[in-house]
């Protein structure tokens, strides 16, 4: 019967469309995201992310979350602060996001993913990664969009 | 029969193509600080106290692989285990939280002592154990949360129990099972982190054991006539041996208060 199935299926469509139903089949099967268990679904927007790029002015290195800000330019060209929220310093210290390895880019140009505060303040994210001045992409927060293929706390 | 199989294959391929035809996903972002865990092996038998007992000391991450797993790449696999028997009260309360309400009675939001069993189930970072025969120190990185119970000990006369974040403990082995009993537990800890709020006439009792080197196991029991209907007992919970130390956390600078006291004046605004 499987055989027979693959074979009709084949003479109508293409291996690529084969592959897009075996793909979506497996998209429609994927189970829901586990329930949230942290702040994050409750204070930030998974759904309203952005990559940001601006000048790293500070690290403040403390718990229960590490915070960066950075002047990023508004329409007018003007430096705005903006505030992103990271992970414990717990978890950044453990995931090589130390306070040197950040501060190191302080006075330089970085890129960091934000999910805006659910709470109407402007210029308020949560991160999940930066790009560092040197290049490197380092995690420091949840990911909440799934862009690492990782956990999911939404 | 046939016809139907290939009517659903068509119909799936409908939407398939559909999905196809937008744009193809991204490919995941490789990032320093993802983690691909990989399980520790059990370690031989569990080391022994001068007096036979298990040892349970050592650097525990919730978990299988012996590290931090907050970045895993894997999902954690979700613990089986039975409906918590609220009574209709407490369950009503529960559930009329608004996820706001929920984080800002979250101990672990609001930088509060955990309390028992939340040293376990509110904390995601790790736990350092030091045993002695007649000492077992629980300390643990968030917050810097940590209780000391003599072993084997009793609880306090009735008249000297207070209510206490960290509570009463009374200890005894269960052959290689520790078994800690808890009372005059504060009400202002949680049983977990989704809002099980508990009365002051609860007990909880945890088990503790090593059934390897490398692994440790943690089960409790809650018993609340104010606010269940009977015991409830939870699955065994995994922690494997860390070779690195506790870090500092001290919770210095809770933003999130602020922050989600805001956004609830907004939802009450939006009643």
């Amino acid at each position: 019967m499987d055989i027979l199935i693959l074979k009709s299926l084949t003479e109508v469509f293409s291996m690529k469309a084969t592959i897009a139903i075996i793909l979506g089949l497996v998209v429609l099967l994927t189970p829901a995201p586990a329930p949230a268990h942290h702040a994050f679904a409750a204070e930030f927007d998974a759904k309203n992310c952005a990559d940001i790029t601006g000048v790293l002015t500070k690290v403040s290195y403390e718990n229960p979350h590490a915070y960066l800000f950075v002047d990023v330019k508004n329409t007018a060209g003007q430096p705005e602060e903006t505030t992103f929220q990271l992970s414990s310093t717990s978890n950044l210290r453990r995931g090589g996001a130390t306070f040197p390895v950040l501060n190191a880019s302080v006075g330089k140009e970085v890129l960091v993913r934000g999910c805006a505060a659910r709470n109407g303040e402007k210029s308020r994210y949560a991160a999940s990664f930066i790009k560092l001045a040197d290049g490197i992409i380092q995690r420091v927060g949840q990911d909440v969009e799934g862009i690492f293929g990782t956990k999911i706390w939404r | 029969m046939r016809a139907l199989v290939c009517l659903a294959i068509a119909a799936g391929a409908l939407v398939s193509v559909a999905l196809a035809a937008q744009d193809p996903p991204k490919p995941f972002v490789e990032a320093r600080g993802s983690v691909k865990p990989v399980r520790l092996l059990p370690g031989g038998p569990p080391p022994r106290m001068a007096d036979g007992h298990v040892d349970l000391s050592g650097v525990w991450f919730p978990g299988p692989t012996g590290r931090a797993n907050a970045w895993s790449v894997v999902p954690d696999a979700p613990l089986k285990e039975d409906p918590i028997p609220f009574q209709p009260w407490a369950a009503e309360k529960i559930k009329s939280m608004s996820r706001t309400e929920q984080q800002l009675g979250n101990a672990q939001v609001t930088c509060q002592p955990l309390g028992v069993p939340g040293m376990w189930t509110i904390n995601p970072y790790p736990h350092q154990i030091v045993m002695t025969p007649r000492l077992f120190v629980h300390l643990i990185e968030s917050n810097n949360n940590w209780r000391v119970v003599r072993l084997p000990r009793q609880h306090k006369p009735k008249e000297e129990q207070e209510p206490l974040f960290m509570g009463d403990t009374a200890s005894r082995w269960e052959g290689d099972t520790l078994v800690l009993e808890t009372i005059s537990l504060d009400e202002r800890t949680w049983i977990q982190g989704n809002g099980w709020f508990h009365s002051d006439e609860v007990k909880v009792t945890e088990r503790l054991r090593r059934p390897s080197r490398n692994y440790l196991e943690v089960q409790y029991t809650v018993e609340d006539p104010k606010v269940l209907t009977k015991a409830w007992t939870s699955a065994w919970r995994t922690y494997s041996l860390g070779s690195e130390d506790l870090t500092e956390n001290f919770c210095t600078n809770n933003e999130n208060v602020d922050q989600l006291l805001k956004l609830y004046e907004r939802e009450r605004g939006n009643r």
